[in-house]
Parts: structure tokens; sequence; C-alpha cells
């Protein structure tokens, strides 16, 4: 039933419509019947959010690049088995959350901390020592770095199960449904996620809030 | 009247923080640290939001190209790829490995069970003077004797090491003269009892597909000589 309605989908995107005026569930059906543009076209709407998301889980622009593509390639290869059970936007950002995820995994195995990460809190995640920097900021580029990258900061160093829920609420503007539906979890658990979150963000950019 | 948890849960959920539900405002505005509570709230928002976004590289479609033809290709010549090479040597080595253990163990070979070695030690008493006048049979087992030149029947156990012992399989043969021992009969007879202190002819003992030949004076041998004393 689902084939037959992509297949439906496919016939009528590659018709009268243009493919820009085609949703994402028609791309990825046309993407399923082997056509090239439609991957384009996908890759175009997703690949500056999906790169902005993976660098603020991993504050790394070139690693997030890899995965941000690494994610496009699974979208790809893996068409065949899409099913629009639900939004494409959700199905993206679990493939991207998944890797940046793995990627904090690994490098916490690797014992990549950060030199601002000498302590680790009770759970056993790394806590960031940031010091107040008292230094009087007098040009405003310099304090929108400043802040830019206090922010950065701040969110690398929340624990790695809070991380992804803020960036996907506070960064990128997903809803709590659709967070819960790319984590996995449920609504509830979302809300406290974040409400967490928040309260330690608070703590650590109260200077700039 | 809500309470302030109830408020700060839905200042907490609220899509836009600068815009609040009707009810949440008139207690914001009622309340001052609810009041404070949703300046802090939508000061963090606002500030996580409003960072700056970084964007994809001019030439992440290219290199995604690349990447997605890479993957392509590696899907019917991934067992090119030299991870799969050692994937493939370590399975070989694991079977070898495998069918040697189990060809030293007797694992190929049959084995006695404590009714047959009865039986063998049944035969071993009864036989010599029941078949003594039988021919000779060619395939039978091998036993060396030098002090017994006749023909008689005798229990003879040959085969590989089964727990610290070597025997294993039996044969029920005869005694044939020295004459008619050769290395190709692939087994070692010590009969206990009847060996005494003789020389016996040892064939070269084989681990695997590899023959360990006997050296002797620089000369390869197929087999050699044992003294055995039982």
């Amino acid at each position: 039933m689902t084939a037959v309605t992509h297949q439906a989908q496919a016939i009528e995107l590659s018709g009268s419509r243009s493919i820009e005026a085609a949703n994402d569930h028609e791309l990825l059906a046309a993407i399923r019947d082997g056509d090239e543009i439609a991957f384009q076209e996908l890759v175009r709407r997703y690949r500056n959010p999906i790169t902005n998301f993976v660098y603020r889980m991993l504050d790394d622009y070139d690693r997030a690049v890899e995965l941000s593509q690494e994610t496009f390639i699974r979208v790809y290869t893996s068409a065949s088995r899409y099913q629009a059970n639900y939004s494409f936007s959700t199905y993206i950002y679990r493939i991207a959350t998944n890797l940046a995820i793995s990627e904090l995994r690994r490098r916490k195995r690797r014992k990549m901390v950060s030199l601002f990460s000498p302590y680790t809190n009770d759970d056993g995640e790394a806590v960031e020592m940031d010091p107040p920097d008292l230094n009087v900021l007098q040009d405003e580029a310099l304090i929108a770095n400043e802040r830019r990258h206090a922010v950065a900061r701040a969110i690398t160093s929340l624990p790695q199960k809070y991380r992804a829920a803020i960036v996907l609420r506070d960064v990128e503007g997903l809803s709590y449904d659709q967070i819960a539906e790319t984590l996995k979890l449920s609504e509830g658990t979302v809300k406290s996620r974040i409400n967490r979150a928040r309260n330690l963000l608070k703590e650590k950019l109260s200077a700039y809030i | 009247m809500n309470s302030c948890k109830s408020i700060r849960e839905l200042i907490d959920e609220a899509d836009n923080p600068n815009l609040l539900p009707f009810e949440v405002s008139q207690h914001v505005d009622a309340c001052r640290d609810c009041e404070r509570f949703s300046t802090e709230r939508a000061g963090l928002r606002n500030l996580l939001g409003s960072g700056l976004r970084v964007t994809a590289p001019m030439n992440f479609d290219a290199m995604l190209a690349a990447r997605l033809a890479e993957t392509r290709n590696r899907g019917w010549l991934s067992w090119l790829v030299p991870a799969n090479y050692f994937r493939l040597g370590a399975a070989t080595a694991g079977v070898a490995a495998l069918v040697m253990v189990a060809q030293y163990s007797g694992l190929f070979s049959s084995s006695l069970t404590p009714s047959q070695q009865a039986t063998v030690a049944t035969t071993k008493s009864n036989q010599p003077a029941a078949q003594s006048t039988q021919p000779p049979v060619a395939d039978a087992g091998i036993v060396a004797d030098n002090h017994v030149q006749r023909e008689r029947v005798t229990p003879i156990v040959i085969g590989p090491r089964v727990g610290s012992s070597r025997l294993a399989a039996v044969t029920i043969g005869r005694v044939r003269p020295r004459e008619t021992v050769s290395s190709d009969d692939l087994g070692v007879v010590l009969v206990r009892g009847q060996n005494g202190g003789s020389d016996v002819q040892m064939p070269t003992v084989s681990l695997g597909a590899q023959p360990l030949l006997y050296v002797s004076a620089g000369k390869q041998q197929s087999s050699r000589n044992v003294g055995a004393s039982f």
C-alpha cells in the first residue's frame, strides 16, 4: 500500500508539478525511483539545518559537515526502506542525532576532553570549567563573538542526553512531539530534559542573558 | 488560579517565549517570581536561537556526490576493501585451527567405548589359539617382534592421542614378520609383553598437512627405529 502511494507520488512528481513544489515524501518516492534531481532538492532543503544542528552538538565544523553528508548518504541508501509514518524532518534529524551522539561517544572513549573540561560531575559527565571573564569588551563584534563562543561552550558542556533535546528545541525550533519522535522518548521526558538543560544553561550564561 | 509551578511549565513549553498564553501573561503580571522566570527564559531562548547559524560549505554537494559514488561502488566491491581481507584471512585461519585441533584430538577417528575395550581384551586372550591356522591378512595392523616369528593373532592398538594415551582406534590383526612392516602402515603397535627390548620401526608423524621428517646424519628418513621396552 505504501509502495503504491509512493509510486503514485513519483509519477505525479515527474509529471506536471515542479520539483520545488514537491513535499518531502514525494521527493523520497522519486529518489526511490532513482531520481537524482529529487535527491539534490532534498539536500538543498536540509543541508544547512542539519549541518548547523550537528555543529551545535559537536562544536566542530569540519566533522559536522562530514556527518551531515553521512546523514544524506544514509537517507539515499535507505530510501527504499523509508516509511512515511511521520514527517521527513523528524526522520532526517533522527539520523543526524544518532550520528552526532555516536561521535560524542567515540570522542568520550578516546578521552578527547576539552582543556576547559577537567572535571566530571556525579553522573560522570564532563563539566566545563568556565571561569568568568572579567575583562571589559569594548567592541561589539568582539562581544558578539564572545557570546557566540560562550553559548557554544555552554551547549557542549551539557550532558549528552540534554544536549540533543535543547538544540533541537531552542536552536532548530522543533516542537516537543517532533523531538520526542526524533529521540524516541516520551514527550514528558523531552520536556523534563529541556527544562533541566535550560536551568543548567541559565547558570552558565547568566552574564549574557 | 494556576500555581506558579504550572505557570512556569507553560512558560517553558511555549513555542514563542515572547507570546505567552493569556492566563500565563495574567499570572506573570501579578507574580514577581514568575515574571523574573519568564524574562530569564525568554532571554535564554533568544540567546540560543539568535546565535550564528553555520551553513554548509560551497562544495557540500560536490563532496556529497563523490562520497555517494564511493558508497555505490563499495556496495558490490566491498569484498575488495582491505578490511575484508583481514576478515577473510582471520576466518580461514580460524577454520584451519579448528580442523587441526579436531584432527589432533581424534575427533575424526573412531574411538573406543568401554564395551569395545572389553571386547579387545577378551579377543587378546582368546584369539591366538582360535585363529592360529588362518592365513595372514594383508591389511592388518603392525606388530614388530623379533622374538616371535610365528604367525599368531594379536590385538593391535593404533591411533592418535586420546587424552593422555595414544590408544584409540583398534584393529584386530595378525602378527606379521618383521619384513612386512613399513612406514606406510601408518601406525605404531606396542603390545605389552610382545615386543621385548627390540627396535620398532616407527613411521614419521604428520601434523596437519606438514610431515615432520626424521633427519639422521643429514639424511631425511621416512621412518626411524625406536627402542621399545615393555
